[in-house]
């Protein structure tokens, strides 16, 4: 319980926060192809590094992980099968191999089914998902968030104890 | 962008650059030690290594590799060793890939300053093949029994009591064992045809057919009734019958066993006369024995060692061959790799070319190439291959050349050595009492070729001893005349040329020694002592017979007597069945008689009733 009021903490100051929503949706995105993805896959340690040197919202990314690594868990066997079909394209045969081939391109794994699955899966999602989540965070602020404000149960929530830790901690985190 | 993002990624770098930096070669050495010791099952010991993780370069200042059947001796030590692995295949299959190893000081069976004992973790051990080590024994236990045998020592007032208190004389103490075991089986079948349900029927079926009265029988309904029961009964006689009969088939099979246990008396007491023999070390005067006395103690002795480094290689090959991943499991979030080529289908680890570089005990300074070292010949297609070479000042030369195969189901080893020109001078050329003679000079050579296909051994051992020439000096005066006649004999030729054949090519493993000095060797024992050993002989064959005297045929004659009392009871109950048959074909007839009596007495009364004649 702790957790979850937590991370709906965390996304609705985000949403709040002075952050652009292509910051916020860069960090969902990014969050996202991480989490999709096997952690250990060696791409991941590129989009890190994306995540740490470009201005994306750091919290969304994380909190986007969380979300999609859970999701990931669920749809682990149809990226299997779609990483399957892929590999198996007659049509790439010769591609596939020729990258096999090359130390670098085998260096990511892409020959593992759930890599490959998941990998472009989550590079398919990426294209709708950025403008939708820009728009969902403009459409948020200017129609939602004054009315989420007034909502009883974060007026009950913004009087606990735990929200002004919450709070003062965030203030030292900066 | 981020400025403190692109710190912490540098930051991040820089931590991981220290990391590698500061892994200690401890670390390293400590792994590699540990690792190696489970597959060798004793201390592999590494001093002075140094790890560059960058480059992926080691070396090592000494490598001892102890010999897990002896812990005080190493199998093979080396000095100073480098090599570089490969990135790529450590990197994505964790794979160990050497081009080129240089290994010097390499020497072999080198004495440890401590115990190189080694105990592998319950979990780490794993099975090995023992055949090559059994070979190992019988050939080493040849040549302890060569050593042993005393030409000079047959007498013929050789002390039999004493000597039979020395041999546990078996066969009595074995005669006595079957006894018990044959009284046990018989008894077992007297009480199974004493008891048997077979007697109770033939009674039942005896009283049913005497109550049976066909003449008091009126009815033909009683009639047709009377004759289904002895129907009845004769199906149960046949079947008491039959049950009879596979008694008596599983007493007899029983009866065999026992009288193959009765044909290994003959074996016991042979193998008694043997012991007793072996214990007062009497010779076998034959040709093919002269030869193994005088030369197999040294000879098979070289030869049990050379073969137990082929045994080790055997050993280490099944162990790493076991160690390779077989089948690829399918874990759920893992999902399934898909091998495009079959470029990093590589084994565990593969050490392409080794350059040696070593000493050989006898101070022989050696080189050479060993290839194609490797946790899997199938993944690479190449055997172990190893040429290595040497001469030193005196010009003694050292050649070995050899292939370990595993690449087909059957292991295959072979390999040829050559030692030349070693100086026999100071040497004992024999163990054997006949030949207690040091040499005051010669040269010797050694070659030795072997070959193993999986179980089968074909191998030779050939030693020419030349230009030798005997130093009878210093070992005084003959003390006897067969010491006389063995010098005459020797002391003519500069030349000995021993061969030893091991083989099981077609059939149980042989060894054979063969030399050119075995004839007149044999002459001069024919001359001496030849009379005294038959004597010998003699004395202890008729002891051991006189031990177990009549306990063989008295046992014989036991098991007659009860065999004849089991068959004369199936007899007298296969007697009792057929008499039982007989009673109910008797009754049957009976019946049959009964019936048509009844039937022709019916006719008549219709006739008389009814006018019409049914005959």
């Amino acid at each position: 319980m702790f957790l979850i009021m937590r991370y709906i903490a965390k996304l609705l100051k985000a949403l709040a926060s002075e952050a652009s929503p292509a910051q916020i949706a860069g960090g969902v995105i990014l969050g996202m192809i991480i989490g999709l993805t096997p952690l250990s896959s060696p791409h991941n340690l590129i989009i890190l590094v994306l995540i740490l040197i470009f201005k994306v919202n750091f919290g969304m990314a994380i909190l986007s992980f969380t979300i999609f690594s859970g999701i990931a868990y669920l749809a682990d066997p149809l990226f299997h099968s779609f990483g399957t079909y892929l590999l198996e394209l007659e049509s790439m045969q010769e591609t596939w191999t020729s990258m096999y081939n090359n130390e670098w391109w085998a260096f990511t794994n892409f020959y593992n089914t759930v890599v490959m699955g998941s990998f472009v899966s989550a590079l398919i999602l990426s294209g709708p998902m950025f403008p939708l989540v820009m728009y969902g965070v403009v459409q948020y602020r200017e129609h939602i968030h004054a009315k989420v404000q007034k909502w009883k149960i974060v007026q009950a929530f913004k009087g606990t104890k735990f929200y002004t830790i919450y709070q003062t901690v965030s203030r030292v985190r900066g | 962008m981020r400025i403190w993002g692109i710190i912490v990624v540098l930051i991040l770098a820089g931590i991981s650059f220290a990391a590698t930096y500061f892994i200690t070669d401890e670390w390293v050495e400590e792994q590699i030690e540990y690792q190696a010791s489970v597959i060798n099952e004793a201390k592999v010991e590494v001093d002075g290594l140094v790890f560059d993780l960058m480059n992926l370069h080691l070396r090592w200042d000494r490598l001892q590799v102890t010999n897990p059947n002896s812990t005080m001796e190493n199998t093979f030590e080396t000095g100073e060793t480098e090599f570089q692995v490969e990135f790529w295949p450590l990197v994505l299959a964790s794979k160990v890939i050497v081009n080129n190893m240089q290994v010097t000081g390499f020497e072999l069976a080198t004495e440890r300053e401590t115990d190189g004992a080694f105990e592998v973790p319950e979990e780490e051990t794993d099975a090995e093949p023992g055949f090559l080590y059994g070979v190992v024994n019988q050939v080493s236990s040849q040549a302890q029994q060569n050593a042993e045998v005393r030409f000079t020592d047959a007498r013929d007032d050789l002390n039999v009591d004493s000597l039979m208190a020395k041999v546990n004389i078996q066969s009595p103490q074995k005669i006595d064992s079957l006894r018990k075991g044959v009284e046990k089986t018989y008894s077992k079948w007297d009480s199974t045809f004493k008891n048997t349900n077979v007697r109770k029927e033939i009674a039942q079926v005896e009283t049913t057919v005497n109550a049976i009265k066909p003449k008091e029988i009126k009815q033909p309904k009683q009639l047709v009734e009377a004759i289904e029961n002895v129907q009845k009964l004769r199906k149960q006689v046949d079947s008491l019958k039959t049950r009879a009969e596979t008694i008596k088939q599983e007493f007899e099979q029983d009866y065999g066993t026992t009288r193959e246990d009765l044909s290994q008396v003959d074996d016991w007491i042979r193998a008694d006369y043997q012991r007793a023999l072996s214990v007062a070390k009497l010779p076998d005067l034959d040709v093919q024995n002269i030869g193994k006395a005088l030369f197999g103690s040294n000879l098979l002795g070289d030869y049990a060692a050379y073969l137990e480094y082929v045994a080790i290689a055997r050993e280490y090959g099944s162990r790493l061959v076991g160690a390779e991943d077989s089948t690829e499991e399918i874990p759920r979030y893992e999902g399934i790799d898909y091998h495009f080529t079959d470029k990093y289908d590589l084994p565990g680890f593969w050490f392409k070319n080794i350059e040696l570089s070593g000493r050989t005990k006898s101070d022989v300074e050696i080189s050479g190439m060993v290839t194609g070292i490797s946790s899997s010949q199938k993944k690479t297609g190449e055997p172990v291959k190893f040429e290595v070479g040497g001469r030193d000042e005196n010009e003694v030369r050292l050649s070995l050349n050899g292939e370990f195969n595993y690449l087909e189901e059957e292991p295959r080893e072979s390999f040829t050595l050559a030692y030349e020109g070693f100086t026999l001078s100071k040497a004992r050329f024999s163990g054997s009492d006949l030949l207690p003679y040091e040499l005051s000079s010669g040269k010797g050579d050694v070659s030795v070729n072997l070959s193993i296909i999986d179980k089968r051994i074909d191998s030779r051992i050939d030693y020419l001893a030349r230009d030798i020439s005997f130093d009878f000096a210093s070992a005084g005066q003959p003390k006897n005349r067969l010491e006389r006649l063995v010098r005459d004999a020797i002391g003519s030729t500069d030349r000995i040329d021993v061969s030893a054949l091991v083989d099981n090519v077609d059939g149980p493993l042989r060894v054979r020694v063969r030399s050119n000095v075995d004839d007149l060797f044999m002459n001069a024992l024919r001359q001496t002592v030849s009379q005294e050993l038959e004597n010998a002989r003699r004395k202890i064959e008729a002891e051991v017979q006189q031990r177990v005297e009549g306990r063989k045929e008295q046992l014989a004659e036991f098991k007659r007597k009860k065999e004849e009392e089991i068959q004369q009871r199936y007899e007298e109950l296969q007697s009792q069945i057929e008499e039982k048959v007989q009673l109910v074909e008797d009754k049957k007839k009976e019946l049959e008689e009964r019936k048509k009596e009844l039937e022709s007495s019916l006719k008549d009364e219709i006739k008389d009733r009814i006018g019409i004649d049914f005959k």
